[in-house]
């Protein structure tokens, strides 16, 4: 079985490194942290945690930007060229296969940070800020929450087309970032209507919020071990149950 | 044949209906479809295109789901990942990852396989060198010709060292050189005892080396049996040329015949047996016209399909 697994995550992994648009994102990103030597000069006392915030955040969004891309074409393509034929004639269960591309797809957003991080560092360096590793925090929680962000592109991959898929993914991104606000709204709104959909959404919609603790690292607040692995263990729960979800479509599924 | 031994495929009763398009119109692609394939058999599924071939192959390697009966392979439900260890696939028009080099794609399927490190080596070389794309073995798939698809879809199929073997349209978009040389293969498969399905429109490509052919039309599986068989099932047919029949007698010609085709003032007629062709010659001897030629036709496995063919138009 984990071999199985093993082959098709490398073989994600490989389409991932042989095809453009990974590469375009990583040579976009290593630019835009880049440019923070352009401002170079503003980056003295509170400037500096500025450019760590950018920084970081920059990692963030281009992983973000990768998970929902590639994520969003993982599945849907093998089904599109018929690739898929040859994947499930072998004796490779379904649930392998969904697992196999899911961890394919989480190896080359871990391989991304690692690039951007190391650019990220060099030009902090470079730059002249102190760097701490007490940054890499951050970056852990975001990869967290690339978890649950990939999970939910293979969903949608698995039936609708990239681009939806893409849409959508990015959707509950955005929204899974203000589940706090969703729970308000649906406390203070009067309409019985938006009560129901925010209501319904904050319970279904992951809560993003928590994995980002850039503000935290970036001004040497104190963190909170318990906080912190209790939101890696939510994290870890809702992928499965999303796993889970995909893998019971994919199963039904003809093609 | 041993009623002991378990056919290496069964289908009972094995229907599918699709629904498709904006008004979800029904598709029966396959209706109350019975098949046994016995072990070490090379069965040809013949077909024109659309008969649902593909659909039945789909089922096989559980890609799809009957709509309703069921199919077995090795005695089990097809979706069971231990049957798919003993089988060989490949599809209709393959197509695989394009960013991978031959050798890589041969890897992979080996380890999906569960072959070996060592053992899936060496068969990977063995395989390119059966399928004649050793030179080939280190270029990335993207550029591959439809026929070098083929081959390496056919390496890939062998790669576990299937004991069924099923091709769908293995010899679709081939040049004749092509497909002699996968006929060959199958006939390699054959000999080394593989139980072999597969499915064509080509009648020429079963002909050759079939065991067993089925005929399927419209997703009902006309005729099974030896090639011989069908083909002696009933009389042979004679062509008869007539020329300068006219107007009526024309007519009666026309129907006497199973099959006729004018061309100027001559018709050729196609009969069955000698009764027939006295019928004609007393009415071309009415009519004052000629007989110019009377051929004797075996028939062929191509007059069978096409009579198939008629009839289940008719229907
Ligand atoms: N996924 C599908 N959805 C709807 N109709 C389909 C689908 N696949 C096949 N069909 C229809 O089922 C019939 C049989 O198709 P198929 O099995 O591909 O035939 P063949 O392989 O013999 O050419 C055709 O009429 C085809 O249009
Ligand atoms: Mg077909």
């Amino acid at each position: 079985m984990g071999s199985r697994i093993r082959g098709i995550a490398l073989n994600t992994f490989r389409e991932a490194i042989r095809d453009k648009v990974l590469l375009t994102l990583l040579v976009f990103a290593i630019l835009v942290m880049g440019s923070a030597k352009v401002i170079q000069p503003l980056a003295l006392g509170e400037e500096s945690k500025v450019i760590k915030d950018l920084g970081l955040a920059s990692i963030t969004l281009f992983c973000v930007l990768i998970a929902v891309l590639v994520g969003g074409r993982l599945v849907y393509k093998e089904v599109e060229k018929r690739t898929i034929y040859i994947m499930l004639s072998k004796p490779v269960r379904r649930w392998e296969f969904i697992l196999g591309k899911y961890f394919g797809l989480m190896a080359v957003l871990l391989v991304s940070m690692l690039i951007m991080t190391g650019g990220f560092y060099i030009t902090l360096f470079l730059t002249g800020i102190p760097a701490s590793a007490y940054l890499l925090w951050s970056l852990l929680m975001t990869l967290f929450e690339l978890a649950i962000l990939t999970a939910v592109a293979i969903l949608f991959s698995s039936f609708v087309t990239p681009i939806t898929s893409a849409v959508f993914t990015f959707a509950v991104y955005f929204v899974g970032h203000l589940t706090r606000d969703l729970r308000l709204l649906a406390a203070m709104s009067p309409s019985p209507v938006v009560k129901a959909v925010s209501q319904f959404l904050y319970y279904v919609l992951p809560n993003l919020s928590n994995f980002n603790i850039r503000g935290e690292v970036v001004h040497n607040v104190l963190l909170h071990p318990q906080a912190l692995a209790l939101s890696a263990l939510y994290a870890v729960v809702y992928t499965a149950t999303l796993l889970l979800v995909s893998v019971a479509i994919f199963s039904r599924k003809d093609f | 044949m041993s009623v002991l031994v378990e056919p290496v495929i069964q289908t009972v009763k094995l229907s599918k209906v699709y629904r498709s398009g904006f008004r979800m119109k029904r598709v029966r692609a396959l209706v109350d479809l019975d098949l046994e394939i016995e072990k070490g058999e090379t069965f040809g599924f013949l077909g024109p295109n659309g008969a649902g071939k593909t659909t039945l192959i789909k089922i096989l390697m559980g890609l799809a789901s009957p709509s309703s009966g069921q199919a077995r392979i090795f005695g089990r439900p097809p979706r069971d990942a231990r049957v798919k260890s003993r089988i060989g696939f490949l599809p209709e028009s393959p197509y695989f990852y394009e960013y991978l080099t031959a050798m890589e794609f041969l890897r992979l399927s080996a380890q999906l396989s569960g072959v070996p490190g060592q053992e899936a080596e060496a068969r990977v070389r063995r395989l390119l060198k059966l399928v004649r794309m050793e030179d080939a073995a280190n270029v990335q798939m993207r550029g591959f010709s439809r026929g070098m698809l083929q081959r390496i879809g056919v390496a890939q199929a062998l790669v576990n060292d299937p004991e069924l073997v099923i091709l769908d349209e293995p010899m679709g978009g081939l040049d004749p050189i092509g497909r002699k040389e996968f006929r060959d293969i199958i006939a390699k498969l054959r000999k080394q005892g593989k139980t072999v399905f597969f499915s064509t429109h080509i009648l020429s490509d079963v002909e050759m080396i079939c065991d067993r052919v089925g005929i399927v039309i419209a997703g009902r599986l006309v005729n099974t049996g030896r090639l011989t068989e069908i083909l002696t099932e009933k009389a042979e047919s004679i062509e008869v040329t007539v020329t300068g029949v006219t107007g009526k007698f024309r007519k009666v010609l026309e129907r006497v015949a199973q099959q006729s085709i004018r061309s100027g003032d001559s018709l050729l007629l196609t009969v069955r047996g000698d009764d027939e062709v006295e019928r004609v010659m007393a009415i071309v001897r009415e009519a004052k016209a000629k007989v110019s030629a009377i051929v004797p036709r075996r028939k062929t496995l191509e007059d069978y399909f096409m009579a198939r063919v008629r009839e289940a138009g008719r229907n």
